[in-house]
């Protein structure tokens, strides 16, 4: 089975509607699992019309861990010459998690902040804190009616570690895809470069770089591409709304030259798309005349893969 | 007073509205504009400013004493980002990009074979315009924080940007946050303490969605919340409307979609509008 991860750097240029419809075209000749990665602002399924509900399955995550203190055995660190007044937890703390609440004369932890790292439980000396598992997220799979599975989760509000519901996200699918006898997996990555996207392009075999022709996507795209060559995947490019500007198109389209990325396609403008969106079906299905953009899209990542495995 | 823009998803027009929103306060107003999305920091391509490097962000990066070291492998197992790779009788190893730079394997090594080092995660970075079609004189300053590629520490480059930002406030009349996409840690970080956030949405089921999510987060942190519609005649305004009146968060302005924004945009302009015009006005009549 080949893992492709489809990214863009900056959020809004069309990345999750270019996975729909791609996801629909290569499942009508192969066996795949689609898997949104976006775990803070999950979308794909939404674009394949599945709400939360039609989901056959959610369960919970517990891959989180905050710190707790107990106020008594801080408190009893009054005679003890190692802590008192040193403060230790909050030196240790580089997450700016605790802060020193003078009024109470004790730590104060903002568990927003905490990421869990745990260096404030080692530092302090008599155990007054400790670290507790937290539910952090959820993972739901459902069944498209395009004939695919997806897998999308959710961060829990106020939590961190969407890298690691990605990483369990990941493996859920790869759960699933044994079992079906999966060709392709399709991972829609988050926007930006931090630790999401990073757990979704580590171990991809490919990647599609979505871009629309504003320098802006343009910049984030050139961050992407930085952090794709860092763990050196191979990948190819998609120009989406190549419309609003011929000029910067045409530079795209040197630039990817330049750079031996491919081009795999480009996509018009054309309010369809939204209106698609807005119908919350994949841009393939509500306008037909769209599968011959994304068709080609897909056959020149085929044929790229195939050239290079 | 410090306002975060904020949105949950990605392209709602986050950056669109922090810039412009910064470009009309800062007819009257000193203002600094921070982009806290140091992932994909796009405000000075907007704005086309200067960019001025004023310092790197450091992270602590363990280094190794082998002369010192046991090899008992304590410092694997506290490490939650499994970077410290540890085979039994052998040293360890430290791989740098994994590691987020929290110093609990410094903490908890017996003999002192680990001690505080650093690596760079990031840097910051000013800016001035540099807009050749601004009629106006802007007191504006760009600061941004740029994250290193294959670096996860994100929020540890936002705090240093905000620290940054912080320190200077003094000589502004107003600090602009403009964060990055989604809802986890580095979103967080970059609106912690703010006196107000704009939630920029969409009027799709999509924008609504992911409206709803910031706004939970928001109520989490207790921040005062506004509603800005963009793109208000594409798509149905009832969605962010219902949204808007189920969690009691008022809309204070509404940006229609223009053919104009979206060449503007393709060029790299800041959008100027006679909406965000309003909303300046209201926002700096409070501050
Ligand atoms: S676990 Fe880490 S992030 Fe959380 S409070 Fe302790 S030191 Fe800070
Ligand atoms: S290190 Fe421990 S004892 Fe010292 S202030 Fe922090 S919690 Fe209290
Ligand atoms: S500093 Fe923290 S993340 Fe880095 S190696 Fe040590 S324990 Fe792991
Ligand atoms: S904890 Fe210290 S002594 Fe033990 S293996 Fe790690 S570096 Fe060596």
């Amino acid at each position: 089975m080949k893992t492709i991860t489809v990214l863009s750097g900056k959020g809004g240029v069309g990345k999750s509607t270019v996975t729909a419809s791609l996801s629909v075209m290569l499942a009508n000749d192969n066996k795949m699992v689609a898997v949104d990665c976006d775990a803070d602002a999950p979308n794909l399924a939404l674009v394949l019309g599945l709400e939360d509900d039609d989901f056959d399955s959610w369960e919970s995550l517990t891959t989180g861990e905050k710190i707790q203190l107990s106020e008594e055995k801080c408190k009893s660190l009054k005679f003890c010459p190692k802590c008192q007044g040193l403060q230790k937890c909050v030196d240790a703390c580089k997450y700016s998690a605790i802060t020193w609440n003078q009024e109470k004369d004790l730590p104060e932890i903002n568990d927003l902040l905490c990421v869990g790292c745990g260096a404030c439980v080692l530092a302090c000396p008599v155990e007054a804190l400790t670290l507790k598992k937290v539910e952090n997220g959820r993972i739901g799979v459902g069944q498209t009616r395009y004939g695919f599975p997806i897998v999308s989760g959710q961060l829990k509000i106020g939590e961190s570690g969407s890298g690691k519901v990605v990483n369990e996200l990941r493996k859920k699918a790869s759960e699933i895809a044994e079992d079906i006898q999966a060709d392709y997996m399709i991972l829609d990555a988050a926007a930006g470069i931090g630790c999401p996207v990073i757990a979704s392009v580590r171990g991809s075999d490919y990647v599609i770089l979505v871009t629309e022709p504003t320098p802006v996507a343009f910049w984030d795209l050139s961050r992407a591409i930085e952090l794709v060559d860092h763990f050196n995947i191979p990948c190819g490019a998609v120009i989406n709304r190549c419309g609003i500007n011929r000029d910067f198109t045409y530079q795209l389209q040197d630039y990817f030259r330049d750079n031996d990325i491919p081009l795999l396609g480009t996509i018009p403008y054309d309010i369809r798309f939204v209106e698609a969106l807005v119908n919350l079906k994949p841009a393939v299905i509500y306008e037909p005349n769209f599968k011959k953009v994304f068709e080609e899209i897909m056959d020149n990542c085929l044929l790229d893969m195939k050239n290079i495995f | 007073m410090k306002i975060a823009i904020t949105g949950g998803k990605g392209g709602t027009g986050k950056s669109t509205i922090a810039t412009a929103l910064a470009l009309e306060l800062s007819t009257d107003n000193k203002v600094l504009l921070v982009d806290a999305d140091v992932e994909c920091p796009d405000d000075h391509i907007i704005l086309s400013t200067t960019r001025e490097k004023v310092g790197d962000v450091h992270a602590i990066l363990p280094s190794f004493d082998q002369e010192k070291c046991l090899k008992c492998g304590r410092c694997s197992e506290v490490c939650k980002e499994n970077a410290v790779v540890f085979i039994k009788d052998k040293y360890p190893f430290i791989v740098s990009k994994q590691c987020n730079g929290c110093g609990a394997c410094i903490l908890t090594c017996p003999s002192g074979a680990l001690t505080e080092g650093q690596q760079v995660i990031g840097a910051i970075y000013q800016g001035k315009c540099q807009q050749p079609y601004l009629k106006q004189e802007h007191d504006l300053l760009l600061l941004w924080g740029e994250m290193e590629v294959g670096c996860e520490n994100t929020s540890m480059v936002v705090n240093a940007t905000r620290e940054y930002a912080e320190n200077r406030t003094s000589d502004y009349d107003c600090m602009l946050i403009d964060t990055a996409a989604g809802t986890h840690c580095n979103v967080i970080s970059a609106m912690v303490d703010v006196d107000l956030a704009l939630a920029v949405a969409e009027p799709t089921p999509l924008g609504r969605h992911d409206l709803e999510l910031i706004l939970q987060l928001l109520k989490i942190m207790k921040v005062s919340t506004k509603i800005i519609v963009n793109r208000s005649d594409i798509g149905e305004l009832k969605l962010i409307e219902e949204v808007s009146q189920e969690n009691d968060v008022p809309i204070i302005q509404k940006v229609p979609y223009e053919r104009d924004i979206l060449k503007k945009h393709s060029r790299g302009q800041p959008v100027i509008h006679k909406n965000i015009e309003e909303l300046a006005y209201v926002l700096s009549e409070k501050s």
